[in-house]
């Protein structure tokens, strides 16, 4: 039986690259199998086995997944697998956001199973995929050097850019501002110059919905505001471990921040406008800047219709003080979600080739479009989503949640042609200015702790952290000094085990990514 | 002199009228008691005399002194409460000592009076006590002292000893009768327990209905009812009523009652054929023939000795009767009765329409 | 009929060991009783029933778990084989200078809004109590009682909008009065006002309900005897209805106290910053922050371990002060 699996799991892979081939060559099993499923996130905290994806898989492949999801009336992913875990019951497969912390901590203590050795005997597409991403496969390799869970892997570079309202340029006869210097000149002319017209000084020049994109700026004086897309994370520079709210560059940003927003270029508010603030500052004709994502943020060119030629556009990172064009935020190429095995699973095997399924084009496609010939049809050796998708006019990730695609609970390979596709012009556009340039920069892909690593972290981590935020929003609201108080910050930092913890991290990370 | 006039009192709720039209003099030192069902507007009468409820219309004068528009604290009225309204959080001393305090009296007067009515009301040793700690007869001899101590012109009580036990609201009445005898301070007492009436007051102020039926001294109200109301009202066992047919002969004026002639007084109006209620108290039957007194057959139910008298609840015909007779410490005479007599003297003749006595007492 | 052969034994061997038959006795005595009881009014036991299946399975299983806060603890372990660590999660706590803060700012806070919210619902009672006409007095109610009902979130927009720089009524009325607009929320100093001061203006209103209740209780023959001895307005609402409700106000003081710890710490996650954390952060912030976030639950169980214990003290100490004081007390 096992010999027979294995060969016939070697003729799907070698039938990868010669499509059509006889129906029936995704079975994993002759006989239909049934594997329990426990899959909560926000957005579906159930798994529906009516799902036209999950039906078309059954089809294909023989496995049937049946719903054992704990804690569905909770929208909290976190709750439910504790809940989970606490029962002490563990279903045969596991999805869920954030599942990576869970997997790498319980994962050694037997929850989780091992999924090395099962990748390189039965797994061919996504053994193929590690050994194409080896930075993939240390990231989410826990301590103990095994991978617990195959995650839910984004496409697509960008996230976040710069962006500005070119139709005040123009009024005011500026250009897009190319460094530092020309941005600050900018602002200054968005305060003064009455853009909007109405007679006040009401402009905001630089707004955000997250202040921390306020302090994200900082990468404009050389330095750092965080090394994933998590905010205030930490970067790696040249193989060491550094965090960002130790660095010189930051200081220096912080120094000129602190002098913007006293300026008034910074929204007075920053800190407490919140999620509206892009939508209440944009629709009121106050906002000039901000850094946000492409697509969301190119949609507010809808807003042309009712102020006189609004157009708010992407422009290219402005030029450090040395000279330096860099985009900070890109799209993490991995996430901490996913699925993983549950350590008591009977169908080890057979679990591991479903997940391999998803990797095979066959999957790779119905987990990203969905059913073939219903919500896309293949042209020129690309899914294209038919009307049934693209004509109903609702947001086209949201009607992919109704059919089980795009699940980001599951393990799977996004494929950024599906976004594309319903991606607004002009955030199409912005895309290709920064392709123009190569602005984004390597990201921290995160370590995973072993028990006294994961000792000190917890124990000095938080205080840093909260202790870096506070002197960090003194600053720039001026009730510090950075320039006065650098040393001593430096120093309390010190004290705080900030060395401590970057030590702790630097050999998770050299036992990782083989530093 | 009059201490308190009311004269032509009306009140109303909003469209309801509890009280139509009530002329009362209360004369200085006396004891006047209101009684009467519940619901018949005596207890609204005293809150109106006391400034809790306006007046809605007529006129109240308290020596002289228009009071409709005084405030309640000017109107110099002290009042008893039923369920005694003190302060559970000031001890006894403090409570007797409210009303001089929010009075802005000096300490020492107020010092002196409390030790004077504690003296008065036997309430020495429990100055310091709460009410929590009394028992009842103690915290209504507190809500008293709450009353005298401000040596007020008027007392007015509202239904004070309703919340006692039998015997110590026998014991009470009497404590509250001796100190009116000790102060005589003018008082008007509102209670629905005729017997409290009768023991109390010098006169007593039958109402029914938001009206006054009579007024008059206790013994005037038992002899001489004015209405079958008061006569059902006062006296325990009440009146005995029967309905009949006036009739006329040689002999007089007389109704027939389950087939027995009763003669009646001859103050009575002669009106052959006229509807009449015979009242007859319970007191007044005798057991042996005497003069100008009529034989009536009875059947005897049942007898209920009191001790040195005996109930006997009997009927004429199928009317009800009872009767109070003497036992000379033996009932055993009074089982076998079927026969009673009614002196012609002591029978009550109403009209059957109105309800109002044909045969008042002369004076 | 269980309890038969349960008594039978324990008589036949009170009379094999005279010499456990003193103690035995008695107690033997006790539980005959209590099964003659039972047989008797058993219906009253079932009624019992409910209330201590609820106290057991909510209130006192859930106390088993507190031992985490001495444990390493694993969730996929679970409790019983998490091994033990003594006291290192509270040393760590107290070792940690943001958590005497907290503990700090959490004690400063309650007790503030101890001090200046606990009195204002009593106020509101009392002036509601002087509002004669019925249908204004209703409406009145209504609009204080409304924040109540409006969720934290939404209180927290508020708030901010109040208070914002550029289009908040707050600065757009100290504008008027000539004084620069200030950004409170960023403000150390203002945290605890503005707090403090819209909690009560959540809760104040649907408090005072408790107290007009009790208001409500004063046996009105008080009132009118006070009115004949001639007491005022002002008069009465001092000696007669503040002296009645004082029990009230000295149970609902006991509760409150009891829950000094507790500060509404939606709220202030929601309206903090880390330029306030200074003022604003307390314990369950802390806890939030550094323990849940993370997945420390041993940790996060430990100072709430603390806090309770804290809760505890302060609340025996305020009704055993008030047992003695006031002879009111919750129990």
């Amino acid at each position: 039986m096992r010999h027979l699996t294995l060969a016939s799991a070697l003729l799907t892979s070698m039938a990868v690259t010669t499509p059509a081939v006889a129906d029936g060559h995704l079975k994993i099993v002759d006989e239909p199998l049934e594997l329990t499923i426990h899959m909560h996130h926000k957005r579906y905290p159930a798994y529906n086995e009516d799902w036209p994806v999950e039906q078309e898989a059954r089809r294909l492949t023989n496995i049937h997944l049946k719903n054992a999801t704990i804690g569905s009336n909770t929208d909290n992913s976190g709750e439910a697998i504790n809940l989970l875990l606490a029962s002490g019951k563990l279903p045969d497969i596991i999805g869920t956001s954030r599942i990576k912390d869970v997997v790498n901590q319980y994962g050694p203590q037997g929850a989780f199973m091992p999924l090395n050795d099962l990748i390189d005997e039965h797994a061919p597409h996504l053994k193929a995929f590690f050994e194409k991403r080896p930075d993939i496969k240390s990231a989410i390799s826990a301590a103990d050097g095994n991978m617990y869970y195959i995650p839910y892997l984004p496409d697509g570079k960008y996230g976040r850019a710069y962006f500005i309202r070119y139709d005040w340029l123009d009024k005011l006869g500026l250009d897009v501002p190319q460094n530092v210097d020309e941005v600050k000149a900018v602002l200054e002319a968005f305060r003064d110059g009455d853009p909007n017209g109405n007679g006040l000084k009401d402009e905001v020049p630089y707004f955000a919905r997250q202040w921390e994109e306020l302090i994200r700026l900082v990468t404009l004086w050389d330095g750092r505001s965080s090394g994933s897309d998590t905010y205030h994370d930490f970067y790696v520079d040249g193989g060491q471990i550094r965090h960002p709210y130790a660095g010189e560059g930051y200081r220096e940003g912080v120094k000129n921040l602190t002098e913007w927003y006293a300026e008034g270029l910074i929204d007075p508010e920053v800190f407490t406008r919140g999620s509206s603030a892009r939508e209440y500052l944009l629709s009121e004709d106050l906002g000039g800047m901000t850094h946000d994502w492409f697509a969301s943020t190119s949609g507010y060119n809808r807003l042309s219709s009712e102020i006189e030629g609004f157009v708010f556009k992407a422009f290219a990172p402005p030029a450090s003080i040395s000279g330096k064009r860099i985009e900070e935020h890109r799209r993490i190429p991995i996430k901490p979600d996913g699925w993983a095995i549950g350590g008591t699973n009977k169908h080890p095997v057979e679990t591991i080739k479903y997940f391999d399924f998803w990797f095979s084009p066959e999957g790779r496609n119905i987990v990203n479009f969905g059913v073939e010939g219903v919500h896309w049809t293949m042209e020129d050796g690309k899914a294209i989503f038919t009307d049934a998708i693209l004509g109903t006019g609702r947001p086209v990730n949201s009607q992919l949640y109704e059919l089980g695609a795009q699940l980001h609970a599951r393990g799977y390979f996004q494929d950024y042609g599906y976004e594309i596709q319903w991606s607004n012009e002009f955030a199409l556009e912005g895309i290709a200015l920064y392709d123009e340039g190569d602005y984004l920069i390597d990201q921290f892909l995160g370590v995973a702790f072993n028990k006294d690593e994961q000792a000190v972290y917890d124990k000095y981590w938080p205080s840093i952290r909260t202790y870096m935020l506070e002197r960090q929003q003194a600053w720039i609201l001026g009730t510090g000094d950075v320039e006065a108080d650098w040393d001593d910050y430096m120093a309390d930092l010190d004290k705080m085990g900030l060395n401590d913890v970057l030590a702790a991290m630097q050999s998770a990370y050299n036992r990782q990514y083989g530093g | 002199m009059s201490a308190v006039v009311l004269k032509d009192i009306y009140k109303r709720f909003g469209a309801v009228q509890v009280v139509h039209g009530i002329n009362l003099d209360v004369a200085a030192h006396e004891f006047v008691v209101l009684v009467g069902p519940s619901g018949c507007g005596k207890s609204t009468t005293l809150r109106m005399i006391a400034g809790l409820e306006e007046i809605s219309e007529g006129s109240l004068t308290i020596d002289d002194r228009a009071m409709n528009r005084v405030a309640p604290k000017d109107r110099d009225v002290a009042m008893v409460f039923q369920n005694y309204a003190l302060y559970p959080h000031l001890n006894v001393a403090d409570n007797i000592a409210f009303g001089l305090r929010i009075r802005r009296m000096k300490k020492d007067v107020i010092a002196r009076s409390i030790i004077e009515v504690a003296e008065i009301l036997g309430l020495t040793e429990y100055l310091d006590r709460r009410p929590a700690d009394l028992s009842g007869g103690q915290r209504q001899r507190v809500a008293m002292g709450r009353a005298i101590v401000r040596h007020p012109k008027v007392f007015l009580f509202d239904e004070p000893l309703s919340n006692l036990d039998a015997k110590l609201r026998a014991q009470m009445r009497a404590e509250i009768r001796r100190l009116h005898n000790r102060l005589g301070v003018t008082s008007i007492y509102v209670t629905h327990d005729q017997v409290e009436a009768m023991t109390l007051a010098d006169r007593i102020v039958v109402m029914n209905d938001g009206r006054i039926e009579q007024v008059g001294t206790p013994m005037d109200l038992f002899m001489n009812p004015v209405s079958t109301f008061v006569a059902g009202f006062i006296g325990s066992p009440p009146m005995n009523q029967f309905t009949g047919t006036l009739e006329s002969d040689a002999e007089g004026a007389s109704v027939t009652i389950g087939g027995a002639r009763i003669s009646l007084p001859d103050t009575v109006p002669s009106d052959p054929g006229r509807d009449v209620i015979i009242g007859i108290r319970p007191e007044y039957v005798s057991l042996a023939a005497g003069e100008a007194s009529s034989p009536v057959a009875i059947k005897l139910d049942l007898v209920e000795p009191l001790g040195s008298e005996a109930l006997l609840h009997a009927a004429i015909g199928e009317d009800p009767f009872i009767i109070k007779a003497e036992t000379f410490g033996d009932v055993s005479h009074l089982s076998g009765l079927t026969e009673v007599h009614v002196p012609a003297a002591m029978v009550k003749v109403f009209d059957a329409a109105t309800g109002r006595v044909l045969n008042r007492a002369a004076g | 009929m269980t309890d038969l052969p349960a008594s039978s034994a324990g008589s036949a061997t009170g009379v094999s060991e005279p010499a456990t038959r003193a103690t035995e006795k008695p107690m033997r005595e006790r539980l005959v009783r209590l099964a003659d009881h039972f047989k008797r009014e058993w219906q009253i036991y079932v009624m019992l029933a409910p209330m201590i299946i609820w106290f057991l399975l909510f209130l006192y299983k859930p106390m088993y778990g507190l031992q985490i806060a001495f444990k390493d603890y694993s969730i996929f372990r679970g409790i019983v084989e998490s091994p033990w660590v003594g006291w290192e999660h509270f040393e760590t706590l107290f070792n940690n200078s943001q958590f005497l803060r907290a503990v700090k700012n959490t004690v400063i806070i309650s007790a503030l809004s101890l001090i200046f919210g606990f009195p204002v619902p009593i106020f509101l009672a009392l002036m509601f109590n002087e509002i004669l006409h019925a249908l204004y007095r209703r409406t009145c109610q209504t609009i204080v009682y409304l924040p109540h009902f409006i969720s934290t979130v939404i209180i927290a927009g508020i708030v901010i909008t109040a208070f914002s720089p550029s289009a908040g009524i707050v600065n757009t009325i100290i504008g008027w009065l000539g004084i620069e607009p200030v950004y409170f929320l960023t403000k150390p100093e203002w945290f605890r006002p503005i707090f403090i001061g819209s909690g009560i203006w959540q809760e104040a209103g649907f408090s005072s309900i408790i107290f007009l209740a009790a208001i409500a209780g004063v046996n009105p023959s008080l009132y009118e005897s006070a009115v004949v001895d001639g007491a005022s307005r002002w008069q009465m609402m001092w000696k007669i209805t503040i002296p009645s409700i004082m029990p009230t106000i000295i149970i609902m003081l006991i509760i409150r106290i009891g829950n000094l710890m507790e500060v509404g710490f939606e709220l202030i996650i929601l309206l903090y910053q880390p330029a306030t954390y200074q003022t604003a952060d307390v314990i369950n912030t802390f806890i939030y922050r550094q323990g849940l976030q993370s997945g420390q639950y041993d940790l996060a169980a430990a100072a709430g371990l603390f806090n309770a214990v804290v809760a505890f003290v302060l609340v025996m100490t305020a009704n055993s002060i008030s047992k003695r004081v006031s002879r009111t007390s919750l129990w």
